[in-house]
């Protein structure tokens, strides 16, 4: 139980009311002591939470050896006696409480109505890594961490202007974990900043482990499987959605941050389409594209022309497959779940494996759903074909919250083929386009640019076209303060004195 | 109670969802193991009022084993010939499904041969079946055999995987005749009604002890009186028949100019041609003009081919080669056979639409009496030099 109350003079009381709150808390210390040998005061800290060895040097020392003047406040103390800079007054059972748990120790004292809580907190960190889930060749290795200040000081190494605001909300009555809303003032809209805060404010739930709780509350759409609001553990991808005029949302505990609005387009891109050339960049997304497609319909497709529409395939393929399909006892769709159900078991097993015994999956896997299989006489060998080129294309998505709700969606399509045929594909097209294009994220419509149609903006959606040529911001975030960069920066060789 | 109106709702609606897809009950599922794929088709006369259908079948022979993993798709490849007789083709068909475990799939058919005798008695209600089956495809090519179908389709070709491949591949060459079901639909609904098939023959085998270790290949043309064959020209004449028709696309002419020993060959490298009907005072006249250009691939003379002079020559003499080449075909067709398989009739219907409205029922008297003229150009493009 928490008190609101403001500390009272009585140290002793205070003492009482504090030692009631830590009841059968055994790792917080009440550390007793006097200044100058005549004024009591209590040092109360969490054991482990702060930098003991700081505090007893900066903090105890000072105190304990002070000579009591005619002026004795905290104000004095605070001015004379603590070579400490991060310091704060507190003045409510609260504050004391919130500060104890975040870990910095606070003084109290007789006869004050004020404490003081010193900033020597000590976190367990760890160190800034290459982040694991969406790694570049060329483009900055960092990664975020599960600390949110390091998290803040990342993005504030890369955009070091005074217009990067940064607002503190907790959330989560138990865990009370610190979530930081983040954007440049000027570049993203006013009116989304206040939603994101409303939506982030509306929250209550005992505790927030992960961004991906937060991002629950807040989606628009819930029932829909489509990740409508991104998440990144690289600093670079986050900064640029901030110049971009997005809002980002940092929590405390999670390297990953989530940014909104988000359209699809930006699921399918990596944050080296920017780094590598334009025309690499391109070509990429293209590919990606190509794959995207590949990825949530191949298997359907496979299975629909196999089983409805043989005349499609040239008939030396027809042949071949014909031939290793001889002996396979299940129909085509049956042979395609059973692939594509024990590929995703693997993967899934393959994540979840200590590292120390990896290895053995990748091998069973190979066995599992390869040869093996095929000379069993259970699958045939262009059904293993599709499975990898399957698996292949859905690795190229790189995001992996994209990844895996194509990866869900294959299955229903694959229903669909093997009932329908290429008319069920066509329908399971049909109902993901019309449900994509009913989502937004923010306000914002999911398939923007696309559809609607903003030519002018396709330039970073369907192409990847050059930095000097992306002059204006995408529209859905800002409508003011559109420019990027000026006109004219096309580079083009000296022409020489005249 | 509301929320709980709202949820049946939804759950009566899914399942409904969920009916459309599973009451199909895959109707028209066919998995590949059970479909027999038919790559060729031939009709043979059988007796007087019936006919037999013969059918090459692809069996798919191993497969799922390791050995046949290695072997990567090539390996064996087998096939066989069924058939059976019926008054139709669809009758026919039906007896023969009779004698199939599985189901006779036309899906990739790219081949059909009609046998000389059934082709002489016409072939318009087989070419109906062809055009009308659902599964049939329209870019099948049509052959008309000397010996029977049934025998030129259990040939064991060397050099491909069966007989329908060697015969499309025959056929893609363009050396001879070379018409799908829809072309020869085609010409059967057109003007005159007249049609020409490629006619194909077994070529001896190289081994006596093997008769069946060979292929049948194109010789010539089997020249139809609207559906029925009335004769047949061979590969030289073909040839000519393909200039007026506009379907030449590899040639070589060989030349021997005046006063000079060796020959000059050159190959053709594009060639069109054109009929421009005219009809002056009664007298129907057609006038071919076509434009090919050339390169030298031989020149055995000790003529320089880069002399300009040389050239023009040398273009004279190929265009003179090339209309004897034409005349010698149209002559053999126009006069003797009587059948309009250049294409006559549609191009006096497109030129003179009133006319021909009116004439159309005499062009049977008419056709053979067209004056034809030959404006034939030809352009030397590359002498090919020497390295």
């Amino acid at each position: 139980m928490i008190k609101k109350d403001s500390l009272s003079i009585d140290l002793a009381e205070n003492i009482k009311v504090l030692e009631s709150i830590y009841a059968d808390c055994s790792d917080v210390i009440f550390r007793h002591f006097s200044i100058g040998n005549r004024i009591k005061a209590i040092l109360i800290y969490i054991e482990g939470m702060s930098d003991m060895e700081e505090m007893d040097k900066n903090v105890l020392t000072p105190l304990m050896l002070r000579e009591i003047g005619r002026q004795f406040d905290i104000q004095t103390i605070l001015e004379k006696n603590l070579a400490v800079s991060a310091v704060k007054e507190v003045s409510t059972f609260k504050d004391v409480t919130n500060e104890v748990s975040s870990g910095n120790p606070v003084v109290l004292i007789n006869h004050q109505s004020q404490g003081v809580s010193v900033g020597f907190a000590k976190s367990e960190k760890r160190s800034i890594q290459e982040p694991t889930s969406e790694s570049v060749v060329r483009g900055p290795r960092d990664g975020f961490i599960e600390t949110l200040s390091t998290n803040i000081v990342l993005l504030r190494q890369k955009i070091k202007s005074t217009d990067l605001k940064t607002k503190s909300i907790q959330i989560g009555r138990y865990s009370q974990t610190k979530v930081v809303i983040m954007y440049i003032e000027g570049l993203a809209d006013h009116a989304l900043i206040q939603e994101v805060e409303n939506r982030l404010n509306r929250i209550d739930i005992d505790g927030v482990l992960e961004s991906g709780y937060i991002e629950e509350f807040i989606k628009d759409h819930p029932y829909s499987p489509f990740p409508q609001i991104l998440n990144t553990e690289r600093p670079d991808v986050t900064a640029a959605s901030l110049l971009e005029g997005n809002v980002v949302i940092l929590t405390d505990g999670t390297p990953f941050v989530l940014i909104a609005p988000t359209t699809f387009y930006s699921l399918l891109q990596s944050a080296e389409d920017y780094y590598g050339g334009f025309i690499i960049g391109t070509f990429l997304r293209w590919l990606r594209y190509a794959f995207l497609l590949v990825a949530l319909l191949l298997p359907s497709v496979y299975v629909a022309i196999l089983t409805y529409h043989q005349e499609m395939v040239p008939t030396s393929l027809l042949i071949s497959v014909a031939k290793s399909r001889e002996q396979i006892p299940f129909p085509a769709l049956v042979e395609a779940l059973l692939m594509e159900g024990s590929f995703e078991a693997l993967r899934e097993a393959g994540i979840r494996l200590p590292k120390n015994i990896g290895s053995a999956i990748s091998i069973v896997g190979a066995l599992v759903i390869g040869q093996a299989a095929v000379s069993a006489g259970l699958v045939s060998a262009p059904m293993v074909m599709v499975v990898a080129i399957t698996g292949i294309a859905s690795f190229m998505i790189p995001r992996y919250s994209a990844a895996i709700t194509l990866r869900i969606l294959r299955f229903p399509i694959m229903f669909l083929a093997g009932t329908l045929g290429l008319v069920g594909i066509m329908l399971g097209i049909l109902t993901i386009i019309v449900h994509m294009c009913t989502i937004r994220s923010f306000g914002v419509p999911y398939l923007q640019p696309l559809a609607p149609i903003r030519n002018t903006e396709l330039k970073d959606s369907i192409i990847r076209a050059p930095w000097w040529s992306l002059k204006n911001r995408p529209h859905w975030t800002s409508d003011y303060n559109k420019v990027r960069q000026p006109n004219g920066q096309k580079p083009s060789p000296s022409k020489g004195k005249e | 109670m509301k929320l709980q109106s709202i949820i049946k709702k939804y759950l009566l609606l899914l399942f409904l969802v969920f009916s459309v897809v599973f009451l199909s009950g895959c109707w028209d599922r066919n998995e590949v193991n059970d479909l027999a794929l038919i790559m060729a088709a031939g009709f043979d006369k059988k007796s007087d009022n019936t006919i037999e259908l013969s059918v090459l079948l692809y069996i798919p022979k191993g497969g799922g084993n390791q050995q046949d993993m290695n072997s990567a798709g090539g390996g064996g490849y087998e096939t066989m010939v069924r058939s059976a007789a019926g008054i139709t083709v669809a009758d026919a068909m039906a007896r023969l499904q009779e004698k199939l475990p599985r189901q006779i799939f036309w899906g990739h058919t790219d081949i059909f041969l009609f046998n000389e005798k059934l082709a002489k008695e016409g072939i318009f209600e087989h070419v109906d079946f062809i055009m009308r089956h659902p599964q049939l495809r329209e870019r099948a090519q049509i052959f008309v055999s000397k010996q029977p179908a049934k025998e030129v389709l259990s040939l064991m070709p060397p050099l491909e995987r069966d007989l329908s491949e060697v015969l499309r591949e025959l056929g893609e060459h363009e050396i001879g005749m070379s018409i799908t079901t829809k072309e020869l639909a085609q010409m059967l609904i057109s003007d005159s009604g007249d049609c020409a098939l490629p006619w194909i023959q077994i070529l001896p085998p190289d081994d006596k002890n093997k008769p069946k270790r060979t292929i049948a290949y194109i010789t010539g043309t089997a020249v139809f009186k609207k559906d029925k064959m009335i004769g047949k020209i061979d590969d030289m004449l073909t040839r000519g028949i393909l200039w007026i028709r506009d379907e030449i696309r590899l040639a070589v002419v060989t030349v021997k100019l005046p006063q000079t020993k060796g020959y000059i060959s050159v190959n053709l490298s594009q060639a069109h041609s054109k009929l421009v009907p005219t009809i002056e005072n009664g007298k129907w006249k057609i006038t071919l003009k076509s434009e090919t250009y050339s390169d030298i691939v031989q020149n055995s003379t000790h003529l320089n081919v880069s002399d300009p002079a040389v050239v023009k020559s040398l273009e004279r003499q190929i265009e003179q080669v090339i209309n004897n080449r034409i005349e010698l075909a149209r002559k053999k067709v126009q006069k003797e056979m009587k059948a309009d398989i250049l294409g006559f009739a549609d191009a006096f219907h497109r030129y003179y639409p009133k006319v021909w409205n009116k004439e159309k029922k005499r062009w049977e008297e008419i056709f053979p009496d067209v004056e034809v003229k030959y404006e034939t150009k030809c352009k030397i493009r590359r002498q090919g030099l020497h390295s």
